[in-house]
């Protein structure tokens, strides 16, 4: 394995033009994930003409280093303005943008470029040493039910975060639920709540929600305190996470390393899921869930490192099976396919200098996400010092640029202002952001695998909770429903 | 060794045919003269569908092909969502100036069979070109030890009682659910449709042993194909192409349905003013003669049957689709408006 890295490390630095590519990669993906709306998958469609007059391992590679400097990329606004570059940043906004409210921004900061270069490090290595036995190992024990179970575990988890009770947390859960059953049903394709809207028929887009729930929302509470004479403006803080910081929080980086490569080497599912479920995780395993939501650091960390963790792992189906695990990767399969490749066994066995510089490449890119990220984050904190009135506008501007760019519909920009409302008056009776996106981003993935899952043991729960893994994620996530309910209940009594 | 022989064995086979299909391209007009400088500027291509799946790449690389041709940029806009429908219902209310033009799938006729006021491909558009025409199959695993072939596969789900699996995308009316209806009354069993709308998962649960079976396009399935992982056991179409001239057809398996294509082509609106039709017309149908967009085409597995229709030919293609679904719907008793 160090022999065929270290090839691969030579054939990517002993050629100028494959390192400018490699840098262009590095600061393309970290451009297009921090700006909302635009996103690494903007940023490789529009290449991905280019690629064919590169040598495919140039193409394969550029791809693979925007997907990891992509995924980190929009940490920095999620932290700083409540804007995530996308939605596998949305947990990181749930403790990043109260960490920067409480003037902790710089530390937020830089536990997101340290997390994330350590995540995507681990799976990169990880990735390297074992792809081909964990692909078979995933699409042989984990289908459909296993993955339902997964995300109602997810949801039972986090649907407390920064709620301010548990009732109005599941209230917020169920909300974005049902939010997640506008368009068509993900199996039978029928209509539901679209109103006979045919733009509704495709459902609400993940963007222009989290936007409207996120950013505007806040641009709102914000701009009451400003009316009301209460703002005060974040400061700016450049104080970096110590050394100590962050190794107290060596169980959680590790935690998310496992949830993140488990997430992303599921085919479809990648670096959305892991990021909400390692955040889920980490409420779980705190001895204070009630501090999540509130400008945590384990929030950051547990969402930052999960999310770049899955980016390797999301590399194991596609090399060795030839499975995308998300749009980036399947349009990387396009780039295979343009240079007579297919990914999938036969290129390990035909095209192994490939394989080597590209997964070259990605761990380089994650150390990139370290070098470059501590760099830029100076420039970017100043930032924060820009007046509110100046600031809100540019982010409504952003916002709703971001909103409309993805697919060009009005009616995005519509939900994004629509989701601001009704999220700032949510906001102001307990009711909580986190999990209300929560249940619209885990409902979809959710609905689907349970229906695929019920159909696949013939509408037969029995059969359905045989399978080992399915058995123990439901159980253990009703456990810890049942054990939030009585907490619930002791606290009323308490208070009684 | 038997896999790189048969592998081998089908590139040159679509290796020939793709070529005898250059060869006819090649021998229609060179140039065409822009009417009244139309077009001055780039043109707008809408994709109801993500950039990563297949109509996004036969997009891309027909833009690419039109572009090496005429020097005109191609902008595409992809409107995912609805099965379609959020792009057609964009494309319809874009203006009719020629310089919009739309990429679409069969879907498009199977949404208007289903409901007419679903704008019709074939008149309430002109289709400029249809590009890519392909059959679909029955997969299984190429390890698989229960069953081996289609006799074998439909004696052992018989013996399931409606427990074995296939993995497609089973949407209310969709091509794949009317032609796996047909297989089914056909074989008189019962099979379980499991309905994925992205294929990587579709394929994962097939190569997991998920599901039983799966029903795809072989385009879509070529490198588990080339790798020797998936093995077609019936092929949807009346009579056997020659890259898989070891796979019965439905019909020599006792099924006698006229098998339904999966087709994508390009579309302008049907208020376009003429002589803009026209040049587009040349540009796509010349476009896809193109080297890179042939190349494009072998990739997929599109050469093996001929995937190319001009006007006419795509809009017979469309209104026969139409009539076909029409007729299933209402035999399958489903609200035809």
């Amino acid at each position: 394995m160090i022999e065929n890295f270290l090839a691969g490390s030579a054939a990517l630095f002993g050629d100028p033009f494959t390192i400018g590519i490699f840098v262009f990669g590095v600061v393309g993906g970290m451009l297009f994930g921090a700006i909302p709306g635009v996103s690494m998958l903007t940023l490789a469609a529009i290449l991905l003409p280019f690629t064919a007059s590169l040598e495919p391992a140039q193409g394969v590679m550029l791809f693979a280093v925007i997907y990891c400097t992509g995924t980190y990329g929009g940490a920095i606004t999620a932290i700083l303005f409540n804007i995530p570059g996308s939605a596998e940043n949305a947990p990181t906004a749930f403790d990043g943008y109260p960490m920067t409210q409480k003037g902790q921004s710089g530390k937020a900061v830089g536990a997101a470029v340290l997390c994330s270069a350590i995540g995507g490090i681990a799976s990169a290595l990880v990735m390297m040493a074992a792809t081909e036995p964990l692909a078979n190992w995933a699409i042989r024990n984990i289908g459909p039910p296993e993955i339902f179970a997964l995300v109602f575990f997810g949801l039972v988890v986090a649907s407390s975060v920064g709620a301010r009770t548990i009732w109005k947390g599941w209230m917020s859960v169920l909300i974005g639920l049902l939010i997640a059953t506008i368009g068509q049903d993900p199996v039978g394709g029928i209509n539901r709540y679209n109103f006979g809207m045919t733009d509704l028929a495709a459902g609400i887009a993940f963007i222009p929600a989290i936007l409207g729930f996120f950013a505007v929302s806040e641009i709102f509470v914000q701009a009451e305190k400003k009316a009301s004479g209460k703002y005060q403006a974040p400061k700016v803080s450049m104080t970096f996470p110590s050394f100590i910081e962050l190794w107290m929080h060596k169980i959680a980086v590790l935690r998310s390393i496992l949830v993140g490569f488990f997430c992303g080497i599921l085919p479809g599912i990648g670096a959305t899921l892991a990021a909400f479920m390692s955040y889920g995780e980490a409420v779980r395993w705190s001895k204070n869930p009630e501090e999540f939501g509130k400008g945590k650091l384990e929030g950051v960390i547990s969402a930052e490192t999960a999310n770049n963790a899955a980016t390797g792992a999301a590399m194991i189906p596609l090399l060795a099976l030839g499975l995308p695990g998300g749009a980036l990767t399947a349009m990387m399969v396009a780039v295979f396919q343009m240079h007579d490749l297919q990914p999938g066994p036969l290129v390990f066995m035909l095209s192994p200098d490939l394989i080597w510089i590209v997964f070259a490449a990605m761990f380089y890119a994650n150390l990139s996400i370290l070098i470059i990220g501590v760099l830029e984050t100076k420039t970017i904190l100043n930032l924060l010092k820009i007046p509110f009135q100046f600031l809100a506008p540019l982010i409504l501007m952003l916002a709703t640029t971001g909103a409309y760019i993805g697919r060009g519909l009005v009616l995005d920009v519509m939900v994004m202002f629509l989701a601001g409302i009704i999220g700032y008056l949510l906001r102001r009776s307990g009711f909580s952001i986190p999990a209300i996106v929560l249940g619209l981003i885990l409902g979809k993935i959710g609905e689907q695998n349970f229906a695929q899952g019920m159909q696949m043991v013939h509408y037969d729960l029995g059969t359905y909770l045989s399978r080992p893994i399915c058995a123990i994620l439901i159980a253990a996530g009703v456990i810890t429903l049942a054990s939030n309910i009585y907490r619930a209940f002791t606290s009323i009594k308490t208070n009684a | 060794m038997r896999n790189i022989i048969g592998t081998a064995a089908l590139c040159a086979a679509m290796m020939a045919a793709g070529s005898a299909f250059a060869f006819e391209c090649k021998r229609g007009e060179a140039s065409f003269d822009k009417p009244g400088g139309f077009p001055e500027r780039a043109l707008t291509m809408i994709v109801p569908y993500g950039p990563a799946g297949g109509s996004g790449q036969v997009a891309a690389a027909m833009a690419e092909a039109v572009t090496e041709l005429t020097g005109i940029p191609i902008n595409r806009d992809h409107k995912p969502g609805g099965s379609g429908t959020v792009g057609m219902t964009a494309y319809m209310a874009a203006p009719p100036d020629g310089y919009n033009v739309l990429e679409h799938i069969d879907d498009a006729s199977s949404a208007h069979a289903l409901d007419s006021s679903m704008p019709n491909p074939a008149e309430d558009l002109i289709p400029l070109v249809v590009s890519q025409v392909t059959f679909s199959q029955v997969y299984i695993r190429t390890n698989e030890t229960r069953f081996s072939d289609w006799p074998s596969f439909v004696e052992w789900v018989k013996a399931q009682n409606g427990k074995a699996t296939i993995a497609n995308v089973s949407k209310e009316g969709s091509m794949e659910r009317v032609t796996m209806g047909f297989i089914t009354d056909a074989s008189d069993m019962k099979i379980q449709q499991i309905s994925f709308d992205k294929g990587a998962p579709r394929y994962g649960a097939l190569l997991g042993g998920q599901v039983d079976a799966l029903f795809e396009q072989p385009g879509d399935v070529r490198n588990f194909l080339d790798a020797d992982q998936f093995k077609p056991i019936l092929t949807i179409f009346d009579e056997r192409p020659a890259a898989f001239a070891d796979t019965p057809t439905h019909r020599e398996m006792g099924m006698d349905f006229d098998p339904l294509l999966r087709f994508r082509g390009f579309y302008v609106h049907a208020d376009a003013p003429t002589d803009r039709v026209e040049w587009l017309k040349w540009a796509f149908q010349r476009g896809y003669c193109e080297d890179s967009y042939q190349a494009f085409n072998e990739s997929k597995f599109m050469t093996v049957i001929d995937s190319y229709r001009d006007t006419n030919g795509a809009k017979d293609l469309i209104a026969r689709s139409i009539e076909q679904y029409r007729e299933v719907y209402n035999a399958m008793g489903l609200d035809v408006k």
